[in-house]
């Protein structure tokens, strides 16, 4: 069924090989089994919103588990998946077994030891803070070269192919490895301070625009691309039919790479990055649907006349709901992209609905799609339960719409509390807790939707099982192809574009440089003009205890939860006062912008509450927040500082451009342990009682969100923090 | 006068009987138009569609009977009318038949996939090309022109009206509390909204029972900020910052605030459990009635 040979078959011998299954097949396997993992997590996130109490430990607090969850589903789940298909399409469509098994399997055991080193180090707390990018360096270091790996044997397979024309499929396997390699390294530039510890090389706004440059395009690039590769060969090849528009295929390619770089600065709109970037980035986003639904039409259109195979195949049921997702998803990211829609949609779970749509939908969907395809032809076998796959798509569908809707409406709600003034001209709900409790019910049903999801994939995975126990599985398929032709010239009247498409060197030049335009375009005035960051003097770099306070901030993902930008809308500077301006941000390595708001905005902290009100937050944040959905962080208040590393962290921030004195890093540690003492003092006045109090974490972290956002508050300077 | 009357009487209705579509608000009236236009556009397709069906199935019915007779009666082909919405549909798509299908598949074969040469299609196209007009116009619009405002112009804009609206109201609220005018509230109901308030708000650094915790002691009869009415409100209102007493203005309403000072002032003299060490200085409560009425 697999083996349909070239029509165009000329009268030349064939030639035997073997197409290599056995990395198909660890693959595959990886994919279910992260998934399983990564959607666990999800779900002990989704449940630690209702029941805080299921915080148990400072390794499973939800600014930990979140993190994991998420890069156990794209670089795990997704990312094996991507594997998964690539390995088992490219040889089938280049007509030649993978370059080295040695690279594959190099390739396998290096991914998934770097997902090892993720579901070890980001629980310890060991992150960057940085959105889908946590991992610290060495981890960053692992990623490229197993990436490198899988780029040369994918190049090195597509250089021995029997097929002249590279496949749309191919093209988007190629866009993705190149474009996800400037992404990594360009967002992963960072000073290492120690083995589990380094700062990035951008600060504030500059970081935050690089990030989110990287950010959404790991949405695009990986998420997005190598998935519409796989569309491209598996949901022809499930309902036999050929590809809707060729034309279609080119002008989509292009235009998606193209366009989708620009779009990263929506995720920064009304935040303190240049109204210009914004304007750029919204207005690419809107740009952005005929590209996308390009995508989405050449599936569902490729199905006209076999919509009657549809009813009946589970491959291609799943695959029609992945496209349709991917369809919604992509006109609602543009619109999200709309200012005025995004003033409402941002911080709340309106975009958090949105993603999973994507995720669970798109990605999920089609992952699922393409694993009850492959797992029977690589075993010789039939699909165990038909049925129960047909159960699986009806339970995942109804999973992602118990998972998204519900989110909506919490988004929605939560939006318009937000900013609902009394006519007297006060925040109708002042306190940031009455609109957590009115979502709550909201979560529970999204917690719900989790699970049905997460049952289905349960019983897929049941499904496999039994189906690779009665099949019977082949390391090598063996498989017979005619020799590349000997003239590479293309005849005349072609389509033009055939011409790159006998050419992957061009291909991959072609899309690197229509990657780089967008990024280019965006970063190097953001890093190169100064007008972009108005300098405002007041800004001074942390103090010692304020930068180890930080990091423990950083450490436990804080940044999770609550956002540290506040937009110039009535709504928020009457909750949290002053907007948040660029300049204040130039010290700040990495950003800690934030992107949810699960809690209140934490930007202007500091000063607002006495040094024991924290410390009583942080023990137990219902005693001071009754209804509070925080964990609690009462190790912080028995754990002692490390100060070990501080002498290397003001040298590495010293050498990225933050202005410590020359030797400072060997007196900075008396001027920790002064304002701690007063902080402590402070602490003492108001009641508390700890011998050992000065050396606790805790009072690092209080040194830390009291003195946030209090440059240029014009107040009188609040509590006993300051120098 | 009763002359007048008539002029009034006759006035009204003849400002009726100008018509229902002048009634209506510049808005309705679009609404309207679009409304009997979206009913023409409905009816006449509708018209059209039955109009189609019957020729058709008058074709398929002659075909039946008899062939011949379709010749006869100098129909050659009956090629049913296609309705003005499939062929826009049609145009809008532009997708190539399935039975024409064969025509249009490509030589290319990737493992057996194969690809048709459809055009774009046209809608696809009118999507891409607006959006593609839209950033250079909406990039002009926001920074090259007056016509619209960064984020920061419209922010000031927003505070501006904000303002305005809310001074409006006020002065339609005549009696605005504030620390002047400000009075004790002895009622229970007014006590017992206070006692929420103060439960809710205050009680995490006051105590349960106003004992007095990370910030001072309510029950003794010691201020450290003046203890009349008019002072504990206004601490309420602004806040001490310095000391970590956070103002509460923009999350109390001025009548709240009234009524949790008055529970505040409720309070002192109870002995709560474990109470804190007097603060600032002692306040005679009895002494305020006299001053108050001596000012009088």
């Amino acid at each position: 069924m697999t083996q349909t040979t070239s029509s165009a078959a000329p009268s030349t011998t064939l030639e035997q090989f073997a197409y290599d299954n056995l990395s198909v097949k660890r693959f595959a396997y990886a994919t279910a089994f992260w998934g399983l993992i990564g959607m666990t997590a999800g779900l002990l996130a989704a449940l630690q919103m209702i029941y805080p109490s299921l915080n148990f430990t400072a390794e499973t607090t939800f600014g930990r588990i979140r993190p994991l969850h998420t890069n156990a589903v794209i670089f795990a789940f997704v990312g094996n998946g991507i594997f998964m298909g690539v390995y088992y399409s490219l040889q089938r469509l280049l007509k030649t077994r993978m370059w080295s098994d040695l690279f594959s399997a190099i390739h396998f055991y290096g991914w998934q030891a770097i997902i090892l080193a993720a579901a070890i180090t980001l629980p310890l707390g060991i992150t960057t803070s940085k959105e889908y990018a946590e991992l610290e360096w060495p981890i960053d270091i692992g990623i490229a070269l197993i990436w490198i790996v899988f780029g040369i044997n994918m190049f090195m397979t597509i250089m021995k192919r029997r097929e002249r024309h590279l496949y749309v499929a191919i093209w988007f396997f190629i866009a993705t490895w190149v474009t996800v390699t400037v992404l990594h390294v360009g967002n992963s530039l960072e000073l290492p301070v120690s083995l589990t510890k380094s700062y990035p090389v951008f600060a504030g706004v500059q970081d935050a625009l690089i990030q989110w440059w990287y950010g959404h395009n790991a949405v695009a690039f990986f998420l997005t691309t190598p998935y519409l590769g796989l569309m491209y060969y598996f949901l022809p090849k499930a309902a036999n039919r050929p590809v809707f528009s060729y034309r279609l295929s080119i002008i989509h390619f292009w235009a998606l790479i193209f366009i989708y770089i620009w779009a990263g600065p929506h995720h920064l709109l009304y935040t303190s990055l240049p109204d210009w970037a914004q304007s750029l980035g919204m207005v690419f986003s809107l740009m952005l649907i005929a590209p996308s639904w390009g995508g989405m039409l050449n599936g569902l259109l490729t199905l006209r006349g076999a919509w009657d195979k549809v009813r009946e195949d589970p491959v291609l049921k799943m695959m029609v709901v992945a496209v349709t997702a991917y369809g919604m998803a992509t006109l609602e990211g543009p619109l999200l992209s709309i200012k005025s829609v995004n003033a409402i949609s941002h911080y709340t779970d309106w975009t958090v609905g949105h993603v999973h749509i994507g995720t669970l939908g798109w990605n999920g969907m089609l992952t699922f799609g393409v694993l009850y395809y492959i797992i029977p032809r690589i075993f010789n076998t039939k699909l165990f339960s038909t049925k129960l796959a047909n159960a699986h798509f009806w339970i995942a569908t109804l999973g992602t719409l118990f998972y998204a809707v519900p989110l909506y409406v919490a988004g929605w709600t939560q939006s318009s509390m937000w900013k609902q003034f009394t006519p007297d001209g006060l925040l109708q709900y002042g306190n940031f807790l009455e609109t957590v409790s009115a979502i709550l019910p909201m979560y529970k049903l999204r917690a719900l939707g989790g699970t049905i999801y997460l049952i289905g994939v349960i019983l897929m995975i049941y499904n496999l099982i039994k189906t690779v126990k009665q099949g019977e599985f082949a390391n090598d398929e063996p498989a017979a192809a005619p020799p590349l032709a000997a003239s590479p010239g293309g005849h005349k009247g072609e389509y033009w574009h055939r011409w790159i498409e006998r050419r992957p060197v061009q291909l991959l030049v072609g899309s690197t440089i229509v990657v780089l335009i967008g990024g280019l375009a965006e970063v190097f005035p953001m890093v190169m003009v100064e007008d972009n960051v108005p300098k405002i003097a007041a800004v001074m770099p942390y103090t010692p205890l304020e930068l180890e306070g930080r990091d423990i901030y950083i450490r436990d993902g804080c940044n999770n939860c609550h956002s540290q930008m506040i937009r110039p809308f009535r709504s928020e500077t009457e909750r949290y006062g002053q907007y948040s301006m660029s300049g204040e941000f130039i010290y700040d390595r990495p950003h800690l912008w934030g992107s949810k708001r699960t809690g209140p905005d934490v930007h202007r902290l500091g000063g607002k509450y006495p040094d024991s009100w924290h410390y009583r937050h942080m023990e137990n944040p219902q005693s001071t927040s009754p209804g509070s959905i925080m964990p609690p962080y009462d190790w912080m208040l028995e754990k002692k500082l490390n100060t070990n590393q501080l002498a290397a962290k003001i040298n590495a921030l010293r050498m990225l451009g933050t202005p410590y004195a020359e030797g400072y890093e060997n007196e900075a540690i008396n001027d920790l342990r002064k304002q701690a003492a007063e902080i402590a003092a402070s602490l003492r006045d108001q009641g508390i009682e700890d011998e050992e109090l000065e050396e606790r974490e805790i009072v690092a972290l209080i040194a830390y969100l009291q003195r946030l956002g209090t440059d240029i508050k014009t107040r009188p300077q609040a509590t006993s923090t300051k120098k | 006068m009763n002359y007048l009357l008539l002029q009034v009487e006759t006035a009204v209705p003849e400002a009726v009987s100008t018509g229902l579509f002048d009634a209506l608000s510049p808005l309705e009236k679009l609404l309207f138009t679009m409304i009997l236009l979206v009913l023409f556009a409905g009816g006449w397709s509708i018209m059209n569609l039955s109009n189609s069906l019957v020729q058709m199935q008058k074709a398929r019915l002659l075909a039946k009977v008899d062939p011949e007779i379709l010749k006869e009666v100098g129909i050659e082909a009956v090629a049913p009318t296609i309705p003005w919405w499939k062929k826009v549909y049609d145009r809008m798509t532009d997708y190539v038949p399935l039975e024409k299908e064969q025509d249009f598949l490509l030589d290319h074969d990737y493992d057996g996939v194969q690809e048709l040469d459809n055009n774009l299609p046209p809608w696809w196209k009118g999507v891409f090309y607006i959006s593609m007009a839209f950033a250079p116009i909406y990039i002009y619009a926001v920074h090259f022109s007056d016509y619209a405002m960064s984020s920061r112009e419209a922010y000031a804009v927003e505070m501006e009206v904000a303002a305005e609206e809310v001074k409006a109201y006020l002065a339609t609220q005549k009696n605005a509390v504030d620390e002047t005018n400000v009075t004790y509230l002895a009622d229970a109901d007014a006590l017992s909204n206070g006692k929420i308030i103060f439960d809710s708000k205050c009680a995490v650094c006051h105590g349960k029972e106003g004992e007095g915790g990370i910030g001072p002691n309510f029950t003794d009869s010691y201020w450290l900020h003046g203890g009349s009415i008019g002072d504990i409100f206004k601490t309420i209102k602004n806040g001490v910052p310095e000391k970590g007493m956070i103002p509460w203005k923009s999350e109390l309403r001025p009548s709240a605030m009234q009524e949790v000072a008055s529970y505040i002032i409720s309070l002192e003299g109870t002995s709560p459990a474990n109470p804190k060490d007097p603060q600032g200085e002692p306040y005679d409560r009895s002494a305020e009635e006299t001053e108050v009425t001596s000012s009088k």
